[in-house]
């Protein structure tokens, strides 16, 4: 443990600092009273570029996957026109294993008001929607209420204390998803927003110059949001002194890993649930303090760093440090969402693999033919060798179709199939005993030898 | 899966004098919804949304009527409507039972959960009991990992579930 003081949680107790026994919905009095909206008070006496120059020191990197640099994206707007530009907040946490934005949601979701009603000032947005998926029942309703109040304390509205933008009143609306993993990509959010399927649209145009209703538009995960207040507050070189820096002499390109991040931890472990540290903490740490080792103390066999897309680290990577540079340094795909799924030494290997495939089959939105038809193969394929039909010629087959699919090996146009193949790939290559053990090796022969001399 | 086609082609549809996008929600619609957003279309989720809260399910008469409404042709009302997994082009159970089984549920024994509704209530996942009381489905992730395994009953969600809880759970469903 090595973050002093919870940045994220400072209002939601979380080990170690409170009981999460003790967790209630921060409601607008109590936000107010215990610091709320002084950040936002603060940006608004700051110009927009100012807002926007802070954020890009910070070196703030994206929290929903992608990691990408916050202060750039905002950076990418064209100048104003006068008309509409949109913000859309994305909350259509769906993929397995992450669950940190709900935290937010359920407990604290002013906060990520405040990152909204800032990041509208800074980059001139005027609109702004908060996909939120259609699966979060309650938070919709929680988050609904904590917007209401909002007006009322003119965050937005007519008489916002933002002032006109693009000479509108600023605004934020609710928008609820309707259970499509696919939603959570930002063009295909884009698309769900405007009212049609979610189709993932090519790039460019990115969404900062042609994005919702073909105006720029701004895409930021909830907790990169819920951040901003953070840093806006107490300053960038405050949010650099968390986290981890790139290692000593690495060029700017190297990506830094700073600040605090909330880690989701499930699976075998003692005590699974949403945790704050600083960015770059062991999985090792993660497990045994935080998670408080395994469960029944089983021995560890694999992890999935960051959501079911980002392949898996093996039993010899339990050192493996979560920051933004796990994926070049550990064979994986990325950060993702850091949130951690522990595998204990019983777990079928055959069985995660199948149930990736299964997951990623089921939310392909049906675009792009490989993606398409090869997560539904490579979750046919791997059935069978679950059921123990398969043969060790599967396992190849496997290998080939998984590394031939992707928007990395240019076949299809959004990432879903990546996450897909690193899954498949990385844990064939790592556990592949577990694969080898249900396989026959070779085919079954019809013709039967016969010894000679028969007949 | 959410591309595949469904049968639209040979069913009969049904229909009923009285709309199901009746004045009141349409009124409330108009007054609430449509101005969020610089087209008609982009309301198309949240009316879906507002007719299968009130109806429970989205008949096609309610796309339709939906679609005259939004100012869109049906089709692409039904095009929408199809793709997401939460809109239900069939009447369900009175109680939508969603047990979810992706990895972490998984990990922490979901079967054994599918296994009890299914000997409790007598269906496979995406069966209706006889009497209309429960529909059981499977779905992909809940967001609930940490509380695994989960399953949303309608739109309450329920965590760190057993098959004791789970069974408390529906005894007790008015």
């Amino acid at each position: 443990m090595s973050l002093q003081e919870p940045v994220l949680c400072q209002r939601i107790p979380t080990w170690p600092w409170g009981d999460p026994a003790d967790r209630h919905l921060i409601g607008l009095d109590e936000y107010l009273s215990t610091g709320g909206y002084a950040a936002l008070d603060k940006a608004l006496a700051m110009q927009p570029t100012e807002v926007i120059a802070a954020v890009k020191e910070s070196e703030l990197r994206g929290r929903g996957g992608a990691g990408f640099p916050a202060g750039m994206k905002w950076g990418f707007l064209p100048p104003e026109d006068g008309k509409q530009r949109f913000l859309t907040v994305n909350a259509d946490e769906s993929e397995p294993g992450t669950f940190k934005d709900r935290l937010l949601l359920d407990f604290d979701p002013h906060l990520l008001l405040e990152g909204i009603a800032i990041c509208m000032h800074a980059c001139r947005l005027d609109t702004a929607y908060i996909y939120i998926r259609g699966e979060y029942h309650a938070q919709a309703k929680t988050l609904q209420k904590a917007v209401d109040e909002s007006y009322k304390h003119n965050v937005f509205g007519e008489n916002s204390k933002l002032g006109r933008i693009n000479d509108r009143a600023p605004q934020c609306y609710v928008h609820r998803g309707a259970g499509a993993y696919i939603c959570g990509e930002e063009t295909a959010l884009l698309e769900s927003l405007e009212g049609k399927r979610g189709w993932p649209r090519n790039k460019p145009p990115f969404p900062a110059i042609a994005g919702a209703f073909a105006r720029p538009t701004i895409i930021n995960n909830v907790e990169t949001l819920a951040i901003v207040p953070a840093i806006i507050d107490r300053g960038p070189a405050w949010f650099k002194s968390m986290g981890k820096d790139r290692p000593e002499g690495a060029p700017p390109a190297v990506p830094a890993s700073f600040g605090p991040k909330l880690y989701g931890i499930s699976g075998h472990v003692n005590r699974p649930g949403v945790y704050e540290d600083d960015l770059g903490i062991k999985v090792s740490t993660l497990i045994e303090t935080h998670g408080q080792g395994m469960r029944g103390g089983k021995k560890f066999k694999g992890a999935i760093p960051g959501g079911i897309s980002m392949g898996i680290l093996g039993p010899d990577q339990y050192d493996a440090e979560l920051d933004f540079d796990i994926g070049k340094k550990y064979g994986c795909l990325g950060l993702g969402t850091a949130g951690v799924i522990v595998m204990d030494e019983d777990t079928d290997m055959v069985a995660v693999a199948r149930n990736i495939c299964r997951f990623f089959s089921h939310e392909s939105c049906g675009q792009c033919t490989p993606c398409r038809e090869g997560t539904g193969w490579m979750y046919k394929l791997l059935t069978r060798i679950e059921a123990g039909g398969g043969t060790s010629k599967d396992i190849d087959l496997l290998l080939e179709l998984s590394g031939s699919m992707g928007s990395m090996p240019g076949t299809t146009i959004c990432g879903l199939a990546d996450g897909a193949n690193w899954a498949v790939r990385t844990i064939v290559n790592k556990f592949r005993a577990d694969f080898e053990a249900k396989v026959r090796k070779k085919p079954h022969s019809r013709l039967r030898v016969l010894p000679v001399g028969v007949g | 899966m959410a591309w595949i086609v469904k049968n639209s082609a040979t069913q009969q549809i049904d229909k009923r004098d009285e709309p199901y996008l009746d004045d009141t929600l349409r009124a409330e619609l108009e007054a609430e919804i449509i101005p969020r957003y610089p087209t008609r279309q982009a309301a198309t989720l949240p009316v879906l949304h507002a007719l299968q809260h009130k109806h429970h399910w989205l008949p096609h008469q309610a796309l339709a009527e939906a679609a005259g409404f939004l100012g869109l042709h049906p089709s692409e009302v039904l095009d929408t409507a199809t793709f997401y997994e939460d809109f239900r082009l069939q009447p369900m159970g009175q109680y939508l039972i969603m047990v979810c089984q992706s990895l972490s549920c998984e990990l922490m024994g979901h079967t054994s959960l599918v296994d009890a509704l299914r000997d409790k209530l007598g269906i496979e996942p995406g069966g209706t009991t006889d009497d209309g009381r429960f529909t059981l489905l499977t779905v992909e992730c809940l967001g609930s990992c940490g509380t695994a395994p989960c399953a949303l009953v309608n739109e309450t969600l329920h965590e760190s579930l057993t098959i004791e809880n789970l069974d408390k759970v529906l005894n007790e469903l008015p």
